[in-house]
């Protein structure tokens, strides 16, 4: 237990002047108070042609603070992910989505207290202000800063000076300008995976976000480069909300402020638990309960969402 | 030592039929070489260069159905590639993939129609709706090599869509997710991601797609007017173009090969045509596949 | 702004789209408007008649099928040799890229230069004259391009262990090939030898020289100078004098029974292809 208290310190004591005053055990309170709902999912269910993936999930993100979806590969962790910014419907055969998904106070307010699923809300404009990282980093056959200006560059006019200066925000932010400013011209697939993580996160903050997804963002890589990335993680929360879906339960508890677990009943997933730092129940639950309940009650393999994650 | 024990089916089947795609190859190209000896000897590259083909008074100019044959498929690509890129983009970049077979299988059937088939389109309607259309010109029939370009278009429109599109889709597709990740349009996707990456397949497509057009026979001759010495005083004057013409592949599907047979130097001038058209065809189909291979390697590098 | 030239683009590429298929769907709506009228029992069943372009077509249909079947005994073993030329599994990477680039070369000689070339050797020099044979030949070696790569395609896509499992149990390459490799490449052999057999039955410029007359043939007897009808062929040259208007019913009903023989072709490789395709991307 004391180990996992010091993995509960840790990432606050890399957050720098906002934990000054807090706990571990306060954190996600004090959090909570100055973050106003960003999203929110409510009576969310997710079709697939002809079997329900997700149903009832109900689930709100705040702006400042970490929320983690953990559960059983196959309950629709990335799925649900992937309902935040719409690009379930960019599956093959695409899903469908009913309930209702607020956004507040992204796209200059302008979707405020509509669902981002209701007819004339533009999908391209909404994920240019929601990030999404991929379990694998994609990068595009160019430079390192043509590869960091790449959403940007689609999305205003920028001058010579203000891409510099968002090219260098943008890799300090996801802590990589010190290994490439001086190559920034060189082809980006010539970093290391870890650095091709970071340089698409660098990529998705370019485009600055107010909301960023991750799915499964350190899974591909080594154990050194996995850390560096969740190291950013609590950072990157500072201005605009993170969900990150992760199997590894750990990490969760290490980054999270809250813990969201995507359970199956009847072969849906639905969202259980949401557990916020300082619960007694936090660390407890995802060690004990989740996977030893989830994986009793999921009445067969959940291949479709599953082999999708892996393949895509 | 196990090879030299037992005789071995498989080897044997792939040496066997190897070397007879080795000996037709090498063959064609020797033959039409040797065949074409007497011309070279008796015009040199007069036979490249002349514009007249007399013959009976023994001139042999191939230059005239070099023309046509540029023209006609020059046209043929000119209309058929932009049309057949963007079906390809169509159906690789917009629709959902469930939906792509409903593209993709009509154009699977049109690339089987037999070419004379379009020939006979050729001369009973297209040939006329040409003659309206350039009857302020004053032509004098619907037999140009506009024709035998427009009706190659169509002809090569599913040969070059079909390549166009897989060089497309040969771009991972989580490239494509990254870009919509970002919030690009699809269109966005397309022209930013896909079209670059795949621009050497795109490239191999159209080559592909010209060396086929070339390469036709059947409909082209029904059209194309079949007027030797057609050699304009402009080579890009489009008066040439709205005006009958003379390809290779229309003069090689004459009654004059049959003629040419027993006259050496004749016959040499035949062959001579022959393996100008082989190894044009060659070419383009050769840099093109070079192209898309590179291509291929190229995307999955990145 | 972003919004209106996505939707220019969609509409853009969808009408190119729509426009190559509106394409096919004239052609061959315009062979059945104005072939079907003529279309009867007697033409598939009667020899031509005394004057040009009257009578039935049973000899161009017959010769055509004999020229096909010609093709496809031609083609079939050289395809299967060259697709396991190509083989991955039994053939080292250099040879297997010769053996790919000179399949490519092959399939890019244009046909009219095939067909002459048949008619220097095989016509004249081995005297046959117009010959069925000399005709299946050339559309032989011409189709055996587009069988090879089709049936390579399944034979790479074979699951390796499928192999070494054979392999393992003692089989010769010979006894792999025959007992693995074969049967399950099957539909990718189908499929390509319908798509080549689709090409070879509308293929005319390799006639011209080699096989085909106009009239007065009927089955031939043997080799020399047993030259056959061909259903294309006799469009083609009916189509260069259509000023009669008998004449012209009677060629768009030729037309029609050779579209439907080679369409026919090509939709029953369609299944085989599309199932193919699916398995490649699955695994």
């Amino acid at each position: 237990m004391a180990d996992a208290a010091e993995q509960v310190l840790a990432p606050d004591a890399r957050r720098g002047a906002r934990t000054d005053a807090r706990s571990a055990s306060d954190t996600s309170v004090v959090r909570r108070a100055a973050g106003e709902t960003v999203i929110e999912l409510s009576d969310v269910r997710v079709e697939a042609r002809e079997r329900v993936l997700l149903d009832g999930v109900d689930l709100a993100v705040r702006r400042g603070e970490v929320l983690t979806l953990i559960g059983p590969s196959g309950a629709g962790k990335s799925t649900l992910l992937k309902v935040m910014n719409r690009m379930v419907e960019l599956e093959s055969p695409p899903l469908r989505v009913t309930g209702s998904v607020r956004l507040g106070g992204c796209l200059d307010g302008r979707l405020d207290g509509r669902s981002i699923y209701e007819p004339g809300v533009d999908a391209d404009d909404l994920r240019r202000s929601i990030g999404i990282l991929f379990q694998q980093p994609v990068l595009f056959p160019a430079s390192i800063r043509d590869n960091v200006l790449f959403g940007a560059l689609h999305h205003e006019r920028l001058s010579r000076p203000a891409r510099r200066e968002r090219l260098e925000k943008a890799l300090r932010e996801a802590a990589l300008w010190d290994e490439v400013h001086h190559r920034l011209d060189e082809p980006a697939a010539n970093l290391s995976v870890g650095q091709q993580q970071r340089l698409c996160l660098a990529r998705a903050l370019a485009v600055e976000p107010g909301i960023l997804l991750m799915d499964e963002p350190t899974s591909a890589l080594d154990r050194s480069a996995a850390a560096a990335i969740e190291a950013l993680i609590g950072r990157l929360a500072e201005e605009r909300a993170v969900v990150v879906v992760t199997h590894d339960l750990d990490q969760a508890r290490r980054i999270a402020d809250r813990i969201a677990c995507v359970c199956v009943e009847d072969g849906r997933g639905h969202v259980g638990e949401v557990v916020r730092r300082g619960d007694p129940f936090f660390d407890r639950l995802c060690r004990d309960t989740v996977i030893a309940t989830s994986r009793d009650e999921r009445p067969r393999p959940a291949r479709s969402d599953e082999s999708e994650e892996q393949t895509g | 030592m196990r090879r030299l024990r037992r005789f071995d089916p498989v080897r044997w089947m792939a040496l066997v039929a190897t070397l007879f795609v080795v000996a037709v190859a090498a063959g064609l190209v020797a033959i039409f070489a040797v065949h074409s000896l007497p011309v070279w000897r008796h015009s040199g590259s007069d036979y490249l260069t002349g514009t007249e083909w007399f013959y009976r008074a023994a001139r042999f100019g191939v230059l005239p159905m070099l023309y046509g044959t540029l023209v006609v498929s020059g046209i043929a690509i000119a209309l058929a590639g932009p049309l057949a890129l963007g079906a390809a983009l169509f159906t690789a970049e917009v629709v959902p993939e469930r939906r792509r077979l409903w593209i993709k299988v009509p154009i699977e059937l049109l690339a089987g129609v037999p070419s004379v088939v379009y020939g006979l389109l050729g001369v009973l309607l297209l040939r006329d709706w040409v003659y309206r259309l350039l009857e302020p010109f004053e032509p004098l029939s619907g037999d140009t090599l506009l024709t035998g370009g427009v009706l190659l278009a169509v002809m090569i429109l599913p040969t070059v869509m079909t390549l166009a599109d897989d060089a497309l889709r040969g771009v991972p597709a989580a490239q494509r997710r990254a870009a919509r990740g970002l919030g690009l349009t699809t269109a966005q996707t397309a022209v930013s991601v896909s079209l670059p990456q795949a621009l050497p397949g795109i490239g191999a497509a159209l080559l592909l797609g010209l060396g086929r057009a070339m390469g036709e026979t059947i409909a082209v001759f029904l059209v194309v007017g079949r007027r030797d010495n057609q050699w304009p005083e402009s080579v890009l004057s489009p008066e040439a173009w709205v005006a009958a013409g003379q390809t290779l592949t229309s003069k090689l599907g004459g009654s004059e090969t049959f003629i040419a047979y027993g006259d050496p130097l004749h016959w040499g001038a035949i062959a001579g045509l022959a393996l100008a058209l082989t190894l044009l065809v060659a070419a383009s189909s050769l840099v093109g596949s070079r192209l898309a291979r590179r291509g291929a390697s190229g995307g999955s590098d990145a | 702004m972003r919004r209106a030239a996505d939707r220019l683009f969609r509409v853009a590429t969808g009408a190119c789209a729509v426009a190559a298929c509106a394409v096919l769907v004239g052609i061959v709506g315009t062979i059945l408007w104005k072939g079907l009228p003529a279309l009867d029992w007697d033409l598939l069943t009667a020899a031509a008649g005394e004057t040009f372009g009257t009578g039935g077509l049973a000899y161009q249909i017959l010769g055509t099928l004999l020229l096909v079947a010609t093709a496809f005994a031609v083609a079939t073993p050289l395809a299967v040799g060259l697709a396991l030329a190509q083989a991955s599994y039994f053939v080292r990477r250099s040879a297997r890229e010769r053996v790919r680039l000179l399949v490519q070369t092959l399939n890019g000689v244009p046909s009219v230069v095939l067909g002459i070339l048949g008619f220097v050797v095989l016509v004249r020099y081995f005297a046959w004259g117009k010959s069925w044979l000399a005709g299946g030949l050339v559309l032989g070696v011409m189709i055996a391009p587009t069988m090879t790569v089709a049936l390579a395609e399944r034979v790479e896509a074979l699951p390796r262990r499928y192999l070494d499992a054979a392999r393992g149990l003692g089989l010769t390459r010979g006894q792999t090939v025959r007992s693995v490799v074969l049967p399950q490449t099957r539909s990718g052999l189908v499929s390509g030898a319908l798509l080549g057999l689709a090409r070879a039955a509308g293929e005319t410029a390799p006639l011209l020289f080699t096989a085909a007359v106009f009239s007065g043939a009927t089955i031939p007897g043997g080799i020399r100078e047993s030259p056959v009808l061909a259903l294309p062929y006799h469009v083609f040259v009916l189509a260069q004098d259509t000023a009669d208007a008998a004449a012209r019913a009677h060629l768009w009903a030729a037309a029609f029974v050779l579209l439907a023989i080679v369409l026919g072709l090509a939709l029953a490789a369609l299944p085989l292809r599309l199932r193919s395709s699916e398995e490649a991307r699955h695994g």
